[in-house]
C-alpha cells in the first residue's frame, strides 16, 4: 500500500500549500548549536547515530532509556524528510509495542487512527476482507494491530521525547562527509553550518536511509533490483468522511483499471494512493487539476475536499550484503529499502533500531561481549531479505508484467468472487509482522527467536500493567520467568545470576496463591503462558527486544546460566 | 508426486476438457485453464506436491 512508500520521488514533491487553505503541514524547525567539537572539546562518544528519521531516532531514544550516552547527526533541522512531510503512514503493532517502551505510544494513538479492518476491491466488488484482531497472532497486544498516522508525525514525538530524557546530544544542520575506522573507534567528519569537524565514537549507526554517505564511504556492496510500478500518492482531507477502514482496489475503474489504496492518518487526512500506467507522466498526473478530476470520479462529482501533498513515487529493493562494517551498524532504509506493501519498511527499521540496542548497551556496560553485535547482522539481515521476499510478490500480484501474470492474477480475481480458497491468493500486500529470529545464534531452546506480544499482567507491586511495563520494571534486563516453584536456595542461586548477567528473574503465577522468594507475575487469564507457549514447569527467557531466547523445561541454575551465556554470545 | 495413473477413465476426464474449451478464443481457453489450474491446486492441497507438478511440466522449457 503504499503504505510505506519511501523511495524514489520520480518528480520535485509538491507542497501544496498554495493551491488550498490550511492544507499543508507546519513542521517544528530545531536550532543549530555549535557542536562542542568546534571549541576544541574532543573526547570519544560512545554510540553516534547518523539520521534523525524513523530508525535513528528510535535507537537514540531506545539507547536514551539504557542510559547509553549518544549523539545524533542529522543534515536537516526538522523532521520529515527533505520538505517531504508524507511518507510511511502504517505502524504495526511491534512498533507500537517498541513505542510505548520508549514512552510515545499515548501520544501516537491520540493523533493517529487505529484500524484493523482491510477490504480488497476489483472492480466495485468487495473480493476480500480481514479484521487482524480477530487474529491470535495480533489480538492479545495492549497495542492496536496497526494505527495510522503520518511518519513525521512519529519523528516529532521521538524528538520531543528524546529532549525529554535530556540524555541524547541532538545535532541537526550537521552532515557527514567522511568517517574512517579504527582499531578502537570510528572517526567521522561532519559538516555544519559553523565549520567542520571531526568527532570520534566507539560505535555508529547509519540511520541515514537509501541515499546513505556512509554506505558508499564504505563501500559496502548492495543489491538492486528495480521495479517498473509506478505510483501517485494524494494526502486528501475530505468535508464527508469515508470509512477509516484500509480499501484497496486492485482495478479501480476510477483510475483506469489500476490499483488504489484508500487509507485514514491524522488529522483527518486520508492517503489516496494511485497505481500509474507504465508510460504515464508523474508531473502531468500530479497536477491539482488531473487530482481533482480523478477524486471526482472515486468519489463522485461534488467531493468537498482540499489537497494537502501530492507526490509520484516508483520504488526498488535493495539490500546491503552486510548491516555491520567494523564498528558501522546501518539500520533502516540504508540498510534495505522494498516496495511499500504492507508497511514493511519503516516498521523494520524501527525493529533494527530495536534488535540492535540492548545488545550495544550490553556491550558497552560490560556485561556481554562485541561478539554479541554479530547477532545484529545474523537476525536483521534475513529479516529484510524476508520482507523483500515478501513485498517482492506482492508486486508481482499488483503489477504483473508477462502476458501469462495477468492471466493467472485474472483467475485470482475471478474466483475470488466465489470462492474462499482463491482469496488467499489475493495479494494487496502482506501487512508487517515482527520477523522470527529462527535462526538466531542466541536462540536457547524451544520458541526461540519468536516476536512475544505486549500481554497485560500484574506487575510485582501490584499494579496493573503488561510486558512492557515489566520490562521498564526490570530496567531494560533480560527477563528471566520462572513457572516452576522457587524455594530459597533456587532464589538464591537465581540472585547470584543477577549479579552476574544483565537479567531479572520473576515468578510466574496464575494467581497470588503462593508466597514466592522472587517478584512475582500474576498472568491471570493465563494470555501470557500461552503467548510464550511455556509448561507448569520452566524458566523461559526474553531478551529487551521482547523476542523470546526460548523456554528451558525442569532448569536449574546451572543450565539457566548456560542458556544466559548463549543469550549474550558469551558462549 | 503420483505418477502411476488414478483417474477410473482419462478418455471422459480429456473429453470434458475439451469441452470446456469449445468454441472459446486463445485468451478465453487461457482463463480457463488458469481458474482449473487453481482450482486443482486447492484440490491438491500439499505444497510439495505441487512443487513437484510444477518443476515436472515447466521441464521441457528449462534452459
Amino acid at each position: 500500500m503504499p503504505e510505506d512508500p519511501v523511495v524514489l520521488p520520480l518528480a520535485p514533491i509538491t507542497k501544496v500549500a498554495g493551491v488550498t487553505t490550511g492544507g499543508a503541514y507546519e513542521l517544528p524547525v530545531y536550532p543549530f548549536v555549535e557542536p562542542a567539537e568546534l571549541r576544541g572539546k574532543i573526547g570519544r562518544h560512545a554510540v553516534v547515530v547518523v539520521g534523525a528519521g524513523l530508525a535513528g531516532l528510535t535507537a537514540a531514544c531506545d539507547l536514551a532509556l539504557h542510559g547509553v550516552p549518544v549523539v545524533v547527526l542529522d543534515e536537516d533541522d526538522t523532521v520529515g524528510v527533505r520538505g517531504a512531510s508524507s511518507r510511511g503512514i502504517c505502524y504495526a503493532q511491534k512498533s507500537l509495542e517498541i513505542f510505548k517502551r520508549l514512552g510515545i505510544y499515548e501520544r501516537i494513538a491520540a493523533r493517529g487512527v487505529s484500524w484493523s479492518v482491510g477490504r480488497t476491491l476489483a472492480g466495485s466488488d468487495e473480493i476480500f476482507s480481514f479484521d487482524l484482531k480477530s487474529l491470535p497472532t495480533f489480538g492479545a497486544s495492549e497495542q492496536p494491530p496497526f494505527i495510522n498516522l503520518q511518519q513525521f508525525y512519529i519523528e516529532w514525538f521521538l524528538v520531543d521525547r528524546i529532549y525529554e530524557l535530556g540524555t541524547v546530544d541532538l545535532r541537526w544542520k550537521n552532515r557527514l562527509i567522511g568517517c574512517e575506522q579504527r582499531r578502537d573507534a570510528v572517526v567521522l567528519h561532519v559538516e555544519t553550518p559553523a565549520g567542520h569537524y571531526e568527532l570520534e565514537s566507539q560505535w555508529v549507526i547509519d540511520c541515514s536511509g537509501s541515499h546513505s554517505a556512509l554506505r558508499s564511504i564504505l563501500d559496502v556492496p548492495v543489491q538492486t533490483e528495480h521495479a517498473v510500478d509506478r505510483w501517485c500518492i494524494s494526502d486528501v482531507r475530505f468535508r464527508a468522511r469515508p470509512p477509516a477502514e484500509r480499501w484497496t482496489w486492485i482495478r479501480a475503474p476510477f483510475n483506469d483499471g489500476r490499483a488504489v489504496w484508500q487509507h485514514l492518518m491524522g488529522d483527518d487526512v486520508w492517503r489516496l494512493d494511485y497505481q500509474m500506467a507504465p508510460d504515464a507522466d508523474p508531473e502531468q498526473f500530479s497536477q491539482p487539476a488531473v487530482v481533482a478530476d480523478r477524486l471526482q470520479r472515486q468519489f463522485g462529482a461534488g467531493v468537498d475536499y482540499e489537497l494537502v501533498w501530492v507526490g509520484p513515487y516508483s520504488y526498488r529493493g535493495q539490500c546491503l550484503e552486510t548491516f555491520r562494517v567494523g564498528r558501522v551498524f546501518f539500520a533502516g532504509d540504508a540498510a534495505h529499502v522494498m516496495s511499500p506493501f504492507g508497511a514493511r519498511g519503516g516498521n523494520s527499521g524501527i525493529q533494527d533500531a530495536d534488535n540492535l540496542v540492548w545488545k550495544l548497551a550490553f556491550v558497552l556496560e560490560g556485561k556481554a561481549p562485541e561478539r554479541l553485535l554479530d547477532s545484529y547482522d545474523a537476525e536483521r539481515r534475513p529479516a529484510a531479505l524476508q520482507n523483500i521476499r515478501i513485498t517482492t510478490r506482492t508486486t508481482r500480484f499488483l503489477s504483473p508484467q508477462a502476458q501469462m501474470e495477468r492471466i493467472l492474477r485474472e483467475a485470482v480475481i475471478s474466483l475470488a468472487r466465489e470462492y474462499a480458497f482463491a482469496r488467499g491468493f489475493v495479494n494487496t500486500g502482506r501487512l508487517s509482522s515482527p520477523s522470527h529470529y529462527a535462526e538466531s545464534p542466541l536462540n536457547v531452546g524451544p520458541g526461540g527467536g519468536r516476536s512475544v506480544q505486549n500481554i497485560a499482567l500484574t506487575l510485582p507491586d501490584g499494579k496493573r500493567g503488561d510486558l512492557v511495563d515489566l520490562l521498564e520494571y526490570a530496567a531494560y534486563r533480560v527477563l528471566g520467568l520462572v513457572t516452576q516453584p522457587v524455594d530459597r536456595y533456587f532464589a538464591q542461586e537465581l540472585e547470584l545470576l543477577e549479579q552476574r548477567y544483565p537479567v531479572r528473574f520473576f515468578r510466574l503465577q496464575t494467581a497470588a496463591v503462593e508466597t514466592s522468594a522472587l517478584p512475582t507475575v500474576i498472568d491471570a487469564d493465563e494470555q501470557l503462558s500461552a503467548e510464550l507457549g511455556i509448561a507448569a514447569s520452566c524458566a523461559c527467557l526474553l531478551r529487551p527486544d521482547l523476542h523470546l531466547a526460548g523456554s528451558l523445561d525442569e532448569a536449574g541454575a546451572p543450565d539457566i546460566e548456560q542458556a544466559l551465556r548463549k543469550l549474550l554470545a558469551q558462549a | 508426486m503420483k505418477t502411476e495413473p488414478t483417474l477410473k477413465s482419462p478418455d471422459d476426464f480429456y473429453e470434458r476438457l475439451l469441452d470446456a474449451h469449445r468454441g472459446l478464443n486463445a485468451d478465453e481457453s487461457a482463463q480457463l485453464n488458469a481458474r482449473l489450474i487453481l482450482l486443482l491446486a486447492n484440490q491438491v492441497g500439499d505444497d510439495e506436491v505441487l512443487a513437484e507438478c510444477i518443476t515436472a511440466a515447466a521441464k521441457p522449457f528449462v534452459r
